[in-house]
């Protein structure tokens, strides 16, 4: 029986020409692992929200939308927030209570069942989501992976029938996010939950899911299993950042045979293929960008930590950033990526080791001149940046910088900053981040919940400005991110940097902590990390 | 090892309410002898706070004493003159006894607050009211929220150049700036939390309470044990009375607040009675196993 059935769906907010959706129709079955993708604006969130009657938002609506069978507008409140789980993105403001076990039990609370019932769903959630460790903490203590896993509990605490997750990890990094996915799907096949889930991340989801729906201004562009979809496109679709490294690369080359999806289906693949151009990476034929004589940044020694009596975070850390290059510092959430930023900044202070910006140790820009035209750093939540109630307002005073930009900002204008899409923020706040006309920008996950191709528009804008002169630090844990735009990159771990290279001897010296390409044809081509060199060097079927 | 301070949190708070009540509410000297000493031991095996808060204690305990002769000249029996005004045996016995009071409230109420920590104030309150006991919970998460939150602005603004430490004005300009940016963010945020308990079913009727503590028999038993010797304080200690002035007078040692005293004394050694029974059994436990 189909759980969800949209029939000639659309809908249009108040006071907009556009329609957010049209004409859609889609059936969901019991116990489906849906994505959907599609850009942002594409209508995504809005379907998603339809989808559970307490979130939904004034407009016009047409078309029906059956809920197992029955209008879902019928549905009693009570059941609707019982059988339909919702999960959105941030991990922070999801959570209520001030406890993990509250937390749990708010839902059920809620819905007034008895003390007994409670605690029965309660400890059975926790021992599933592995969250018994854990479960007399305070909310505010764990890490964002945590938080996001436990919203997903407290939701699942009623046993809903379908489960709706609105890009719930677009704020987590890579292993948070698999960790995330792996919960997610166990619950998909362990208890028949129904999931639909919108997301970015298409090379860890796509292999899981039954079935991919592409959304694209409001219309659904695919809908079928995504090996099927994959097999559809061609070389010039403009969705193939949507599909996974290994279906990309398999599209590039010609499209003959079936689909891979996953990594190990794309090692498969490759070694199916001839392989017929050379090197196109070779290590020597490009020399790095930066400056090797002049340091922008040099870090030499430095301890860092919080407390007196507290661990090193940063426990001798080295560095070096040549002028005029774009840096990647990548590492998991937690490893003192954050915090090196900080000191980098000069807004913690190192208890041992120098910090030098542009050969003068930090302590020798008096009087705020390290922020004016020497450094700027742009921190991960870029609302904390802003200040005023429109783009405009937020922008004066940079007009030569917003004309600079290969984009039209203008239609933003008259906009409230928290209404702009996680791209269209970024650049806006990078904007600001210029205004002082820094020699050196540190960004603190720029990438973060952006989709494919905000993401190719922000690694593309970043080019530019260091071709103006401009010298970049990225601070990230987004592999893919940084192999599209960094010079060199560095692996921190445990207080420290463990490996620091050019971009590709890093991917291709990597084993795991590399990009998708670059595990695919590892042994198979050499010096091989993005897709494009990848498709290049493939030829016929070998046999 | 069950220790008194992990009973069910109703029982601890009625505890430490009665003998915080009882110690408050008399001018006995004996009473308050027994309590300020039981209290004390109390702290010292429950707080292990080290010397610190027994240094305060001394002093306020000397200071309080020493006022009431200085000030108070009643009494008949003159133990010296300063400043040609009469220090009285009667006053400075007054003193000591006040002083003792206060001091031994003082103890109760520290271990009050030690015991009582959030979760356990917030079960109470939800005893009284589902409600409550959610926005109080609320108002816990929301102030972290704030407090890492602020950090956070401050910092990112400090980076972007944009908040000067330079003067005071600049500086309190730039506070202004990270509390209007604080307040968007958490109106801003605070939609998300709405929908969050919407999406969960928050308003759809009767809440529920949902709680980790259990009432149990044992507990039954020590709240209906210090409810008795409570009981017993106050009645056996209705009789026993001081007259301070002009000499004391008293009516403390009749057969019925002896009764009284013993009914105070268990009840201020209670905590030190059942860690002591818990250790013991403990022990044979240990040495069975």
């Amino acid at each position: 029986m189909a759980v969800f059935e949209l029939c000639e769906l659309s809908f249009s907010y108040p006071n907009s020409a556009k329609k957010a959706l049209e004409k859609v129709n889609i059936t969901v079955d019991q116990g489906e692992f849906i994505a959907l993708a599609g850009p942002t604006g594409s209508g995504k969130s809005t379907l998603l929200r339809l989808l559970k009657p307490e979130l939904m938002q004034n407009g016009d609506q047409s078309g029906t939308i059956l809920f197992c069978g029955n209008p879902i507008g019928d549905l009693p409140p009570r059941e609707s927030a019982a059988r339909i789980g919702y999960v959105a993105q941030s991990p922070e403001e999801q959570i209520v209570t001030d406890k993990v076990w509250h937390e749990l039990a708010f839902t059920l609370e809620n819905l007034g069942k008895k003390q007994q019932e409670i605690a029965r769903r309660v400890a059975e959630t926790a021992a599933f989501f592995g969250i018994a460790p854990w479960y007399r903490k305070h909310t505010s203590q764990l890490s964002g992976g945590q938080k996001q896993l436990l919203n997903l509990a407290a939701v699942m605490v009623s046993e809903p029938e379908a489960l709706i997750l609105d890009e719930p990890t677009a704020q987590l990094d890579p292993i948070e996010a698999a960790r995330f996915f792996d919960t997610l799907y166990k619950l998909n096949r362990e208890t028949g939950v129904t999931v639909i889930i919108s997301e970015h991340r298409a090379e860890e989801l796509l292999p899981l899911c039954d079935r991919m729906i592409l959304l694209d201004h409001g219309t659904v562009v695919y809908d079928d299993a995504p090996r099927a979809i994959a097999q559809r496109m061609d070389k010039s679709s403009p969705y193939l950042p949507y599909l996974t490294a290994a279906s990309r690369v398999f599209i590039h080359s010609g499209g003959a045979g079936e689909c891979p999806l996953s990594v190990r289906e794309g090692r498969k693949f490759f070694k199916s293929r001839e392989i017929v151009s050379g090197n196109p990476h070779s290590p020597s034929a490009t020399a790095p960008p930066g400056k090797e004589d002049c340091a922008a940044l040099e870090m030499k020694d430095v301890f860092f930590r919080y407390h007196k009596d507290g661990a090193d975070v940063l426990n001798g850390l080295n560095m070096t950033v040549n002028e005029g290059e774009i840096f990647a510092v990548l590492g998991a959430n937690g490893c003192g990526k954050s915090t090196a930023a900080a000191i980098m900044t000069g807004v913690l202070k190192p208890y041992s080791g120098k910090v030098k910006l542009f050969g003068k140790a930090l302590k020798e820009y008096k009087n705020g001149s390290l922020y004016r035209e020497n450094l700027s750093c742009l921190p991960q939540d870029v609302e904390s940046v802003f200040l005023h109630a429109t783009v405009r307002e937020e922008l004066r005073g940079c007009e030569e910088i917003v004309n600079s930009l290969p984009f039209d900002l203008a239609p933003l204008y008259d906009r409230h900053p928290y209404d702009l899409s996680g791209g269209e923020r970024q650049l806006v706040a990078l904007c600001k981040a210029l205004k002082s006309n820094p020699r050196l920008l540190i960004l603190d996950e720029p990438s973060k919940g952006l989709d494919p191709n905000a993401k190719e528009r922000l690694s593309e804008l970043l080019r530019k400005l260091q071709s103006s002169g401009l010298t970049i630090i990225l601070i990230s844990h987004d592999i893919e991110f940084a192999a599209s735009c960094a010079d060199r990159c560095a692996l921190f771990f445990d207080g420290g940097i463990a490996a620091c290279e050019s971009t590709s001897d890093f991917m291709c010296g990597n084993r795991c902590y590399t990009t998708a390409a670059s595990r695919m044809t590892r042994g198979i081509l050499r010096n091989v990390y993005t897709v494009d060199a990848a498709a290049a060097m493939i030829g016929g079927d070998r046999s | 090892m069950r220790e008194f301070h992990e009973y069910n949190p109703i029982t601890v708070a009625a505890y430490y309410l009665c003998a915080t009540a009882v110690t408050m509410f008399t001018m006995n000297p004996v009473v308050i002898g027994i309590s300020l000493f039981a209290s004390v031991i109390n702290y010292i095996l429950y707080a292990k706070n080290g010397i610190k808060p027994h240094l305060f204690s001394l002093v306020l305990f000397v200071i309080m004493a020493a006022v009431n002769p200085l000030i108070n000249h009643n009494g008949m029996t003159v133990l010296f003159y300063l400043n040609d005004r009469p220090i009285t045996a009667e006053a400075a016995i007054y003193g000591v006894t006040a002083a003792g009071m206060t001091v031994a409230a003082l103890y109760w109420l520290r271990l009050f607050t030690k015991a009582m920590t959030s979760d356990k104030l917030l079960y109470l309150f939800g005893r009284l009211s589902p409600k409550i006991s959610l926005i109080l919970s609320m108002a816990i998460r929301y102030t972290e929220l704030l407090r890492i939150r602020w950090r956070k602005i401050s910092d990112a603004q400090k980076a972007l150049g944009l908040y000067d430490d330079g003067n005071l004005i600049d500086a309190l300009k730039g506070r202004a700036r990270v509390l209007s940016i604080l307040i968007t963010w958490a109106l801003e945020n605070g939609i998300i939390t709405a929908e969050s308990m919407d999406a969960r079913g928050y308003g759809t009727g009767r809440r529920t309470s949902f709680r980790l503590f259990r009432f149990r028999m044992r507990d039954g038993l020590i709240t209906a044990i210090c409810a008795a010797a409570t009981a017993i304080a106050v009645i056996g200690l209705n009789g026993a009375d001081v007259v301070w002035y002009p000499s004391i007078k008293t009516t403390l040692f009749e057969p019925v607040s002896i009764m009284g005293y013993v009914g105070f004394g268990v009840l201020s050694i209670l905590p030190i009675i059942i860690n002591t029974k818990e250790a013991i059994r403990w022990r044979y436990l240990s040495c069975a196993n």
